[in-house]
């Protein structure tokens, strides 16, 4: 989950009143927050994924003020009065198939003093923490701030050929070009997917062509430089789609607008069509009935306590005839239906464990019968003396090889070659366990009942998830025939035999592994591993080794009466 | 437990072997005996190895005793031997001395057949006794008489005799290597007052060990004795079987739920990303389902769902209104929804998958639905994260179920594992809403977040044609796993550690 540090200082002062940490913890257990540590001025805080709103001091300020009740609705949203026609941005038709979405608003600081370097580094620290979670890398969205008094509008969007574009670099001191920034410069290298095409890059210019920023990577000095002492900034964010640029950007404007700072909405201008950009600081209505919020809830509330409920939750509620409707501010992209907000007005009154109801009707409880088909065999195999192991389906990829086992389904993305390959039989889990146990001494019985994974190009899924029982016999003496009778003890203890005919399987010795098939079906692997992969495994004992794949073997043997297993959409008869 | 001394048939029981037995018979008749080694061994017919071996045996048992005299012999050495038969040096340089008055240089006397060694010694003896002039050549003191004997030579021919003589000369004669002192400790055996009074059963019966098959054909033991063991003796160490003690905590957390009236649930492990996550309203850009938290394979290929559910599933996500609605049911996540990531296979990452599967089935409400089974993640492995891990899902769903209900569930679920402090608080998931999460306060570790929940969306029921509420709650059981079983180390839940699988540590 989302976690960022923030200053206990400048919480501070946005709170009603000081808040000990004791408490602080609490309010934040009963938030979707929680505090991770505090250490001087620095406020670890978490959050769920959805609630990014909250790793900002002015959101986490925000909603602190409500749940102590020191504050009530929404957060006001002071509208701006600039001079002269609404600013606005051009986006030409080019972006379009790269990075379509902008949007823009401009804000006024509340005070001549304008911006200053904590809120500023609050800001940033805020937009790049937005750019890793909702904005996915700035894939999704990224974000911009910039002095607006120093820029001419409107401003242009365009994907311009690389070959006509110089800019300073915000972290730079002279001009590049953009092809050297994009080939040179680490943001450049590492966002340049995001920002261009073979031989193009987004630009956003002012009206006097000066360079603001290459969309969605860096600002450009001077006109992208925000800076302490500026009093009207302009916040722009672009993405692929509208719907993320919009949310990401009223994030965003929540530092600025909880300290008062005025908005004002910057039109863009689509080839096709316009957009005035009011959407972006209005509020969302959401319909909410009182029939819902008792069907989810399972509780009465009464109207006056709604109401208070939600303007701690720092919404508004207006009554209707069936209802409220609330209003939702635009840095809550969370709330998208009347369950978002019952969930905003049971969390605000809490939830007890003493309130926990028993569901309204009794069921019946049971397991599934071929998981207890399973678990008989488990059993029968402890009762032979097999220790039971449980070991995971992803295996050694090196293991796996050794065997030769080359149909097991390896992973794309594996995190170590320990859990590369997941295991098509039990018999990869019971080496391993072998080849650790070398010290052990011997004889070693082993067994395991567990799922295995096969590639079925018919399945769902691509594959099978099977359920095997296998085990392995080390000691001197041991061989085929060992394994064999443990089969067969497994098969006769379900009133069926299997019949055994010779196969060359994975990592035995030719001549010395068998099949066993039951109605036609295979059933039963039989064999005894070759010495080759016992050198390799440092295993100094005969070892025969047998494995009953419970997954064929149930539809053979349950009775009528059983339910089926929920498995993927094919018939048992297509299996193998 | 039959007496100390005795069995009921009179067969002791302190573990004799045949040999000890027998000599404690010998010892023991007749009384205040005390025989040695040589006449016990020769009385029983046993070789004086197992005698002795046998006596030392019974002495440690307590059954016989022992007197001992030591006796100290001397001898010569064969150095000695040698040196009697030739003279001792001394002796041998004053008859050369005799001979040559005149004197001989020490380095001469090596040509005269005295060794270096012999001739330090010698001509050390002759000046301490004052038969030597003083200066070279060597020459005899002038009127020292030539001696009858050396007390040295009175000592060898002592020694040779067996006797010690002067202990200062022997002394000197041992340092020279030419005598010796042998010890001989003699032992006079006799049985102890415990081994007077030990039942031995009939003199000349025969003592039975192992009871074989052919003993029990032939019927001899019905005239011998069973011989006794030392039934406080090590035994081998024996190791069985014993289930899985992760497996059998997941069995007994079973049991529970079905005690609850949940019934069990299943699906594949490998799943496609529709199933893991389409459908559970999860869009196809949510960071979970990227490839660093994902695990995805290679060389397989899924299939899509049924088409009117992908559609139905597509549209919530867009946004769009359900096949036959007028309205969509919510915004949805407002983008172009992908169905060639819906047909991706990929591990699955949350059990969650297991009920969408299981609601598509439209099951009969009411209905409790649970599934213990493994999940993947890409996670890096330490102690507390492993790549593959279990979850606890289930489900209950039916008219009236409320978000209440889901905490009865919880509560039900901490009381029947013994703990009975439960806190609720907020919290976020993509299938449900109201999303909350069960703490519960552990006696050793304070509280822990086990009970995810929450009520299912209805962009995850209505695609799938379910018209209940469902509720929805997956357990960590992982965790509560390792608090159960006191493992601080998630990797040991997957333990195949033979030493402690079977009770043998180390």
């Amino acid at each position: 989950m989302p976690q960022a540090t923030l200053s206990a200082a400048r919480l501070g002062a946005l709170l009603p009143r000081p808040i000990p940490a004791e408490e602080l913890e609490r309010l934040l257990f009963d938030s979707k927050a929680e505090l991770k540590s505090l250490a001087g001025d620095e406020l670890r805080v978490e959050s769920t994924a959805d609630r990014l709103d909250l790793l900002c001091e002015a959101g986490l300020a925000a909603h602190l003020a409500g749940a102590l009740g020191a504050a009530r609705g929404p957060v006001p949203i002071a509208e701006g009065r600039g001079a002269g026609p609404a600013p606005s941005i051009v986006a030409t038709a080019a972006v379009d198939p790269i990075r379509p979405a902008i949007a823009a608003i401009v804000i006024d600081g509340p005070d001549p003093h304008g911006l200053d370097a904590g809120l500023l580094n609050e800001a940033v620290r805020f937009q790049e923490l937005i750019h890793a979670t909702l904005g996915r890398d700035r894939r999704a969205a990224s974000l911009g701030i910039y002095p607006a008094d120093r820029l001419a509008f409107p401003l242009r969007y365009d994907l311009e050929p690389m070959a006509g574009v110089r800019f300073t670099p915000l972290d730079a001191t002279h001009e590049v070009a953009a092809a050297t920034f994009f080939g040179e410069h680490p943001m450049g290298r590492r966002f340049a997917a995001l920002g261009t095409d073979p031989t193009r890059c987004l630009t956003l210019r002012d009206a006097t062509g000066g360079v603001l920023s290459l969309p969605p990577v860096l600002n450009a000095r001077p006109l992208g430089e925000a800076a302490a002492g500026d009093r009207r900034l302009l916040l722009e964010a672009t993405g692929t789609r509208p719907g993320r640029v919009a949310d990401a950007l009223a994030l965003l404007s929540l530092v600025f607008l909880a300290r008062g700072w005025a908005a004002r909405p910057v039109e863009v201008r689509y080839p096709h069509r316009t957009d005035d950009g009011r959407s972006l600081l209005a509020a969302r209505p959401i319909e909410l009935t009182t029939e819902l919020l008792r069907e989810v809830s399972g509780q009465a509330y009464p109207t006056l306590e709604v109401e208070q409920l939600l303007g701690r939750a720092r919404l508004a509620a207006r009554p209707t005839p069936h209802g409220w409707r609330v209003e939702v501010p635009p840095w809550r992209p969370d709330l998208l239906t009347a369950r978002d907000v019952i969930e905003e007005i049971i969390l605000a009154r809490g939830v007890r464990a003493e309130d926990g109801l028993l569901p309204p009707s009794p069921t019946r409880g049971r397991r599934l019968a071929e998981v207890r088909f399973r678990r008989t065999h488990a059993a029968r195999l402890l009762g032979l003396g097999f220790v039971p192991l449980m070991r995971p389906v992803l295996s050694p990829e090196p293991l796996v090889r050794l065997l030769g086992r080359t149909g097991a389904i390896a992973l794309a993305n594996p995190v170590s070659e320990q859990y590369a390959v997941l295991r098509d039989a039990l018999q990869v889990s019971l080496l391993a366990a072998l080849e650790r146990n070398t010290r052990f001494g011997y004889p070693q019985r082993l067994s395991e009942v567990g799922p295995v994974v096969v590639a079925d190009r018919a399945s769902e899924t691509g594959a099978d998830s099977r359920v095997h029982a296998a085990i392995v016999l080390a000691g001197e003496g041991m061989g085929f025939a060992d394994a064999a009778a443990a089969v067969d003890y497994l098969l006769r203890a379900d009133d069926v035999r299997g019949v055994r005919e010779p196969a060359e399987l994975a990592g035995t010795i030719p001549g010395r592994g068998a099949r066993l098939r039951l109605a036609g079906e295979i059933v039963a692997e039989v064999g005894e591993i070759h010495p080759r992969i016992l050198a390799e495994l440092k295993v100094p004992v005969p070892v025969a080794w047998g494995e009953v794949d419970l997954t064929a073997l149930w539809p053979l043997v349950r009775r009528p009466a059983e339910a089926p297993t929920l498995k993927a959409d094919r018939p048992a008869a297509e299996r193998r | 437990m039959a007496d100390e001394g005795a069995d009921e048939a009179g067969a002791p029981a302190v573990a004799l072997s045949e040999a000890e037995r027998t000599l404690l018979f010998a010892l023991r008749a007749p009384a205040g005996r005390a025989a040695t080694e040589e006449a016990l061994g020769a009385e029983v017919g046993l070789p004086p190895e197992a005698v002795r071996g046998s006596l030392q045996r019974l002495r440690s048992k307590h059954l016989a005793v022992a007197e001992e005299t030591s006796v100290a012999r001397p001898r010569l050495t064969a150095r000695g031997e040698a040196t009697r038969a030739a003279g001792l040096p001394e002796r041998r340089l004053l008859d050369l001395l005799l001979r040559r008055p005149e004197g001989i240089p020490p380095a001469a006397l090596e040509a005269e057949g005295l060794s270096g060694e012999e001739r330090s010694a010698a001509i050390g003896i002759l000046r301490r006794r004052g038969l030597l002039a003083d200066g070279a050549p060597l020459r005899r003191r002038a009127g020292a008489g030539p001696p009858a004997a050396l007390p040295e030579e009175a000592a060898l021919e002592g020694v040779a005799r067996g006797e010690v003589g002067d202990a200062g000369v022997f002394d000197a004669l041992k340092r020279r290597g030419l005598v010796a002192l042998d010890h001989t400790t003699h032992r006079r055996w006799s049985a102890s007052e415990e081994g007077r009074s030990l039942p031995l059963g009939t003199a000349g019966a025969a003592t039975l060990g192992a009871v074989t098959s052919a003993l029990l054909a032939s019927g001899a033991w019905r005239t011998g004795t069973f011989r006794p063991y030392d039934v406080r003796a090590d035994v081998p160490f024996v190791t069985g079987a014993r289930p899985h003690p992760y497996a059998a905590w997941l069995e007994e957390f079973e049991e529970i739920l079905v005690g609850l009236g949940f019934e069990q649930a299943e699906g594949p492990l490998l799943e496609t990303e529709f199933w893991n996550s389409d459908v559970l309203f999860m869009p196809q850009e949510h960071p979970a389902r990227s490839i660093h938290d994902a695990l995805s394979v290679r060389g397989v290929e899924g299939r899509l769902p049924p088409a009117d559910l992908l559609e139905r599933v597509a549209a919530v996500h867009e946004g769009r209104a359900l096949p036959g609605a007028a309205a969509p049911i919510t915004p949805g996540w407002r983008y172009p929804y992908d169905p060639a990531i819906a047909r991706r296979p990929i591990l699955r990452s949350q059990t969650t998958a297991v009920s969408a599967r299981f609601l598509a089935r439209r099951p009969a409400p009411p209905f409790r639905m649970f599934s213990i089974d493994r999940n993947f993640r890409r996670e890096a492995l330490d102690a507390t994260h492993h790549l593959e891990f279990a979850q606890c899902e289930g489900i209950l769903g039916e008219e009236g179920i409320t978000l209440r209900h889901l905490v009865g569930v919880f509560r039900a679920l901490a009381e029947a594992i013994g703990i009975r402090e439960l806190k609720i608080r907020p919290s976020y998931f993509p299938f449900t809403e109201p999303s909350i999460e069960g703490y519960v306060r552990h006696p050793r570790l304070g509280w822990i977040e086990v009970f995810p929940g929450g009520l299912f969306r209805p962009e995850v029921l209505a695609p799938l044609g379910v018209e209940v509420p469902v509720a929805a709650w997956g357990i960590g059981i992982a965790r509560l796993a390792m608090v159960a079983l006191g493992i601080s180390d998630i990797r040991d839940l997957y333990l195949d550690d033979l030493a402690r699988l079977t009770g043998r540590e180390g």
